[in-house]
C-alpha cells in the first residue's frame, strides 16, 4: 500500500541490524583508542574522550614490526604457491584429455569435507621430519598443500571455458603450457583474485600451525604474538593496548576485505560447493 | 591411428607435469598425515623412542577415561549449541539484507565485516567484553541490579560464551552462502505467494526456506565441521579448556595428550573419534532431512 514506508522501514532494520553485528568491532577500534579510565568506567563509554594514539605505540611491546613482517612472508608465500599449484591442476584436470582425471580429481576432493586440525599431530610430525620445523618452509609448506578448495574452484572455472577457444589454438600450433598461459590465465583474473582474497583472510588468521611450526621469534606472526594478550597471560596490560595490538594485527586484512569486499563474496558463494 | 596415441602420450605427460607440483605438496602434506594419523594410533610413541606397535591398546584406553568422554561431551556440546543457530539466523539475515534497494550494498559490509577476525584477535575482544568487573556486558546487566560471574570462568557457561563469540565469527560465511541461493530463487514465487495473501513470516518458512534447502545442507555441514574444529583454537586461546576442563573440546584433549604429554598414539586415537563423531553427526543430518523432506 505505502512501499515508500516499507522500504523505510525495511532500512532502519537493515541499518540497525548491521550495526549491531558490527558493533563489537566498532567497539575494538573505538576502545583502541581509549585511556584506561575511558575503557574501564562505568557506564561503559562508547567512544574516547580524547584519542589515545600512544596505545598503538606501547603496543608494539607485544607485537614488534617484525612479526608483521613474518606475517606477511607466512601469508605471501602461502598464496603464491597455492595459485602455483592449484592453477595449473586446475586446468589439467578440465582441459587436457587424460586417463588418470577422475582417479586424481577424487583424490583432491577427499578431504574437502575433513577439518585440517584433525591431521595437526601427523603433520607436525612429516614437518618435523623433513627438517622444516621452525623455517618459514615449514609455516608454509604443509598451508599450501591443503589444495582442495583452489583445485576445485579452479576447475570448475575452466571447465566453463568453451572448448573450441581451446581448440581453436591447438589447431593453431600452440601446446598446452601456451594456452594454459596465454588463453586460460588472463580469463581466469577475476578467478584468481577471489581465491586470493579469501587465501588472504584464511591464512593471515591462522594460529595453531604457525604456533606448532614456528613459535621462535624469528618466524612467530601476528596472531602468535597476539593470542597471549586474550588468554590473560599479561593482566597488568590495559585492555586498551590490547585492542590496539588487536587492532594492528587485523588492520591488513580488513584493508584487503574492504578494497576487495567483491571478489571475496563471489569466492565464497562460488566455492558454495554446488 | 598411430600419430593419435603418440599425441595422447605428449598430452599425458602435459597433464601429469601440471599436476606434478599440487600432488606432490598435497600428498606430503595431506594424504600421508592422514594415514599416518590413523596407523599411529596402534602405537605407542612418544615423538622421540622408537614407535612401538601395541595393537588396540589406544583404543581400550579411550574406555577407561572419562576425561574423553567429558571431552567428547563438550565438542558435541559446541555443536549442539552452534550450529542451528548459525544457521537460522545467517538465513534470516540474508533474506533480511537481500532486498535489491539503492546502498544495501554498502550497509551489507556491516554484516560481512567479522568474517577479517582471527581468533586472536576477536578473543582480546570478547575476553574484555565478557569481562565481570570492567566488561560492558557485565554493565550492562549491573544497570539491571544483577551481578554476573565470569562467563568464561564458570563451568555452566563457558562453552556457551565462546559458542555466541564463534557464531557471530561464522555468521558472515553464511550469510554469504545464503544470498548467492536467493538470488537463484525464481521471483515469481513471491508474486504468487503475495497473490494467496501469505503474509511476511509465512512466505519466509514456506516459500523461501523451502527453496534454499540444499544450501542449508551445505550451510549445516561446514559449521558442524567448524565448530567441531575451531572449537581448539578458540578453547586453547581464551580458555585452555577451563575451567575445570569445562571447555576442553576432543580437539584440545588431543592436541593436549600430544604436545604436553608426548602420547602421540593416544592422541591420534582421539583425532580419529573426532572424525568419526563429525562424519556419524552428517551422515544421521543426511538421512534425517532426506527423510523429513520426503
Amino acid at each position: 500500500m505505502k512501499p515508500g514506508k516499507i522500504r523505510l522501514g525495511r532500512y532502519t532494520t537493515i541499518v540497525i541490524f548491521g550495526l549491531i553485528i558490527a558493533l563489537p568491532l566498532l567497539y575494538l577500534l573505538s576502545g583502541s583508542l581509549m585511556s584506561y579510565k575511558d575503557i574501564v568506567q562505568y557506564p561503559p563509554r562508547l567512544l574516547p574522550s580524547s584519542p589515545q594514539w600512544d596505545n598503538f605505540v606501547q603496543a608494539f611491546n607485544y607485537l614488534t614490526p617484525q612479526t608483521i613482517g613474518n606475517s606477511f612472508v607466512f601469508v605471501g608465500g602461502v598464496l603464491l604457491i597455492q595459485l602455483a599449484i592449484c592453477l595449473p591442476a586446475g586446468f589439467a584436470l578440465s582441459k587436457i584429455p587424460f586417463r588418470w582425471t577422475t582417479i586424481i580429481f577424487a583424490l583432491f576432493l577427499i578431504p574437502l569435507f575433513m577439518p585440517t586440525n584433525l591431521i595437526l599431530i601427523p603433520t607436525y610430525i612429516v614437518t618435523f621430519k623433513l627438517g622444516l620445523i621452525g623455517t618459514f618452509f615449514g609455516m608454509i609448506l604443509p598451508v599450501a598443500g591443503q589444495a582442495s578448495i583452489g583445485v576445485l574452484l579452479f576447475r570448475q572455472f575452466f571447465a566453463s571455458l568453451p572448448d573450441g577457444l581451446i581448440e581453436a589454438a591447438r589447431i593453431d600450433g600452440a601446446n598446452w603450457w601456451q594456452v594454459f598461459t596465454q588463453i586460460a590465465l588472463p580469463l581466469a583474473r577475476p578467478i584468481i583474485a577471489a581465491y586470493s582474497v579469501i587465501t588472504f583472510l584464511t591464512a593471515w588468521n591462522l594460529y595453531i600451525w604457525p604456533l606448532l611450526s614456528g613459535p621462535g621469534t624469528a618466524t612467530r606472526v601476528l596472531t602468535v604474538a597476539l593470542a597471549p594478550l586474550a588468554g590473560g597471560k599479561f593482566s597488568s596490560i590495559s585492555p586498551s593496548i590490547s585492542f590496539a595490538a588487536a587492532v594492528i594485527s587485523m588492520l591488513p586484512v580488513l584493508i584487503v576485505f574492504i578494497v576487495f569486499q567483491k571478489w571475496f563474496t563471489k569466492g565464497v558463494a562460488g566455492s558454495g560447493l554446488e | 591411428m598411430k600419430t593419435r596415441t603418440r599425441y595422447s602420450k605428449l598430452d599425458a605427460l602435459t597433464a601429469w607435469s601440471f599436476l606434478t607440483p599440487a600432488l606432490v605438496l598435497f600428498i606430503l602434506f595431506i594424504v600421508i598425515p592422514t594415514v599416518a594419523g590413523i596407523v599411529l594410533s596402534f602405537f605407542s610413541w612418544n615423538f622421540f623412542n622408537e614407535p612401538k606397535f601395541v595393537g588396540l591398546n589406544n583404543f581400550a584406553k579411550l574406555f577407561d577415561d572419562p576425561s574423553a568422554w567429558s571431552s567428547l561431551g563438550v565438542t558435541m556440546e559446541f555443536i549442539v549449541l552452534g550450529v542451528v543457530p548459525t544457521t537460522i539466523i545467517g538465513f534470516m539475515l540474508a533474506v533480511l539484507i537481500s532486498a535489491n534497494m539503492p546502498a544495501v550494498g554498502v550497509i551489507r559490509v556491516l554484516y560481512f565485516i567479522p568474517v577479517v577476525l582471527s581468533v586472536a584477535v576477536s578473543g582480546v575482544l570478547w575476553v574484555f567484553l565478557y569481562d565481570p568487573r570492567q566488561g560492558p556486558i557485565a554493565a550492562a546487566f549491573r544497570a539491571f541490579g544483577i551481578q554476573i560471574p565470569n562467563l568464561l570462568q564458570t563451568q555452566s557457561t563457558a562453552v556457551p560464551a565462546l559458542v555466541v563469540m564463534m557464531v557471530w565469527l561464522a555468521l558472515p560465511i553464511v550469510i554469504i552462502l545464503y544470498l548467492a541461493a536467493l538470488q537463484r530463487v525464481p521471483d515469481d514465487i513471491y508474486a504468487a505467494a503475495a497473490l494467496d495473501g501469505a503474509g511476511a513470516w509465512r512466505t519466509l518458512w514456506s516459500m523461501t526456506w523451502p527453496n534454499v534447502l540444499p544450501t542449508t545442507l551445505i550451510v549445516a555441514v561446514l559449521q558442524v565441521i567448524n565448530f567441531a574444529s575451531s572449537s581448539l583454537d578458540v578453547s586453547l586461546i581464551m580458555t585452555n579448556g577451563g575451567p575445570l576442563n569445562a571447555s576442553r573440546s576432543l580437539g584440545l584433549y588431543s592436541y593436549q595428550e600430544a604436545f604436553t604429554h608426548q602420547d602421540v598414539g593416544y592422541a591420534s586415537v582421539l583425532s580419529v573419534l573426532q572424525l568419526v563423531v563429525i562424519v556419524a553427526i552428517v551422515v544421521v543430518g543426511r538421512v534425517v532431512t532426506s527423510r523429513s523432506s520426503k
